[in-house]
């Protein structure tokens, strides 16, 4: 099928070139703590803050500290709104630096032989390693809440692909625009800002506080089909195939971002440092 | 023998936009506003060469004569506007601003960069004490590199590219940084190099450099080879011509100046640069492609967004 060449060309780079991806992405994080006392720790302290703010703001002072009802029952509001931050927290800087990162290092990469289209993978895996820490932390906070995982959990697999997916798709597009044109990073940072508040992470839109077409349009984010998909591998909710409708918009939704965005990318891509 | 060709630049050009405004970039970008009212800053003027294998080709002229942007475009960091440019090859450029994190040490930098550019886990392994002592860094090298002084810096980023074995190493002012023991020693690293067969450009306005790094000289002269020869006929040219200018007066150089600027610009009434007509093809099949998937995308968006 030659429709899909240059989606085959790009994702072929990213195989051929993983071992590269991620030592480039452990150097990344090298560089970027070594200048820290507490180094790496800040992987964890940053989500630390923002979590207990959020559950201060949130929980305490919007919901006074009551439970989330959910389809199989009552669940403290901190692990609800955990179970849609941690997501988030890698969601949300993989976005905003992947799209940024053609930008900041073609400089330095175009004069080697080295596929740009790695760039902005490199920085999703770079920031991967935080996510799975954070995803581990979980765990161990869910355990001693006491909290159960049913079979549904290994459903997580299935959404951790899918976040992948769109995340490399987005970026991979984004970045493109965001060499081209400057503007496209000052949006889509407050876009991001946005989301947090459109998706189902710190508040329910299907909690009955709107009206009901107001969550069905909420839903049509990608973000939110992962996040409601990670919790329901927590809580158990329901299998992935049970809505195949929004399973089938989500990844021709991001079929359609990886397409347009390897066939700009491929266009532009030699062009890149004129445009800087 | 035959010398196999490694460089060749047939008719080349680049053309730089002037006094672009981000607007003008982004409707050119779509092509809606074709080449109207542009003018054009021709920076490389029909400049054609063929380099073979072993040879040390050094490139002079004044400042902003064109050369760095000839230095870009051999290592592939810029493409021409016009012309064609065949390297047979993996090229190296190496520039002051060497692309160091500086934040990591110098080791890192030195795997980071390696690894960039292709290099196996053994092969790092086995350059990397060449490259810490060709750089002269010492016990630096377990420093971050933003502790480096400039010359430091440079010296590894120089070390670095001469050791992963590039077939053409462009090397654009960077010795000029270093003393002259260290320029010294790059001068034999490069001998070093010819006799390996790879192919040298040694790019810098000082022409008593270029005489003695290379045989051949390419004179660039406000965007135009002016001259390209034996090294030494080069040079002497080159300094007659610098001697001719410095007699001038302040006002005569700057109509001179001038005279040459002018002569690189390129209006729409007065092309400098051919191009092909009509070499837009456009991808219609992405274009329908995308098309079709986003109405996929836009249909199951509504049939959610009602809520079914």
């Amino acid at each position: 099928m030659h429709m899909f060449n240059s989606v085959r060309q790009v994702v072929k780079e990213q195989l051929d070139h993983k071992d590269l991806i991620f030592r480039m992405a452990s150097f990344d994080i090298k560089g970027m703590y070594q200048l820290h006392y507490l180094g790496s720790l800040w992987q964890v302290i940053n989500p630390a803050i923002q979590v207990s703010i959020y559950w201060f703001v949130f929980g305490l002072g919007i919901r006074g500290g009551e439970p989330v009802q959910t389809s199989t029952g009552e669940i403290p509001f901190f692990l609800w709104m955990l179970m849609g931050l941690i997501p988030w927290f890698f969601i949300s800087p993989s976005i905003i630096q992947g799209s940024n990162s053609v930008y900041q290092k073609v400089n330095m990469v175009s004069k080697m032989n080295f596929p740009v289209s790695l760039l902005p993978t490199i920085r999703i895996i770079g920031n991967s390693l935080q996510f799975f820490i954070l995803m581990t932390l979980l765990m161990i906070v869910l355990f001693f809440y006491g909290f159960t995982l049913t079979i549904y959990f290994i459903q997580i697999i299935y959404y951790i692909i899918s976040m992948f997916a769109f995340l490399f798709a987005f970026a991979l597009l984004s970045s493109t625009i965001s060499t081209l044109i400057r503007d496209y990073q000052m949006l889509l940072q407050s876009m991001v800002r946005m989301i947090l508040y459109l998706s189902p992470i710190l508040w329910d839109p299907a909690g009955g506080r709107v009206p009901d077409w107001m969550a069905d349009v909420l839903q049509l984010n990608p973000i939110y089909y992962i996040i409601e998909g990670f919790r329901d591998s927590f809580l158990g909710r329901g299998w992935f195939f049970e809505d195949p409708l929004y399973l089938i918009y989500f990844w021709t939704l991001t079929l359609t971002i990886l397409v347009i965005g390897s066939s700009v990318h491929l266009k532009f891509r030699k062009n890149f440092v004129d445009y800087l | 023998m035959k010398k196999q060709l490694k460089v060749e630049f047939k008719n080349v050009y680049k053309a730089f936009e002037m006094h672009a405004k981000q607007k003008e970039k982004l409707m050119e970008l779509f092509s809606i506003e074709r080449r109207k009212q542009r003018r054009e800053f021709v920076a490389v003027k029909d400049v054609s060469f063929k380099v073979y294998e072993g040879e040390s080709v050094g490139i002079i002229g004044l400042n902003g004569s064109g050369k760095s942007t000839i230095s870009n475009m051999l290592a592939r960091v810029i493409q021409p506007t016009s012309g064609e440019i065949t390297i047979n090859g993996e090229t190296s450029l190496i520039a002051i601003s060497a692309g160091l994190n500086n934040n990591l040490t110098g080791i890192e930098n030195i795997q980071l960069k390696c690894m960039m550019h292709g290099l196996k886990d053994e092969e790092i392994e086995r350059l990397t004490p060449d490259i810490i002592e060709f750089a002269e860094i010492g016990d630096y090298i377990k420093q971050p590199v933003k502790n480096y002084s400039s010359g430091m810096r440079s010296r590894l980023g120089f070390a670095i590219s001469v050791h992963t074995d590039p077939d053409v190493l462009v090397i654009d002012e960077a010795l000029s940084v270093g003393d002259s023991t260290y320029a010294q020693r790059s001068l034999e690293k490069m001998n070093e190099f010819r006799e390996r067969g790879k192919t040298i450009f040694f790019i810098s306005h000082s022409a008593a450099q270029v005489k003695q790094f290379c045989d051949t000289a390419i004179w660039i002269h406000y965007g135009e080879m002016k001259m390209m020869g034996d090294s030494g006929e080069v040079q002497k040219e080159y300094q007659k011509f610098i001697n001719w200018f410095n007699k001038l007066s302040t006002k005569e150089k700057r109509a001179y100046k001038n005279k040459m600027l002018a002569s690189q610009t390129s209006t729409p009434d007065n092309e400098l640069v051919p191009r092909k007509e009509n070499i837009k093809k456009r991808n219609t099949k992405n274009l329908v492609t995308s098309g079709v998937m986003l109405s996929i995308v836009a249909v199951l968006g509504v049939l959610l967004g009602l809520g079914y």
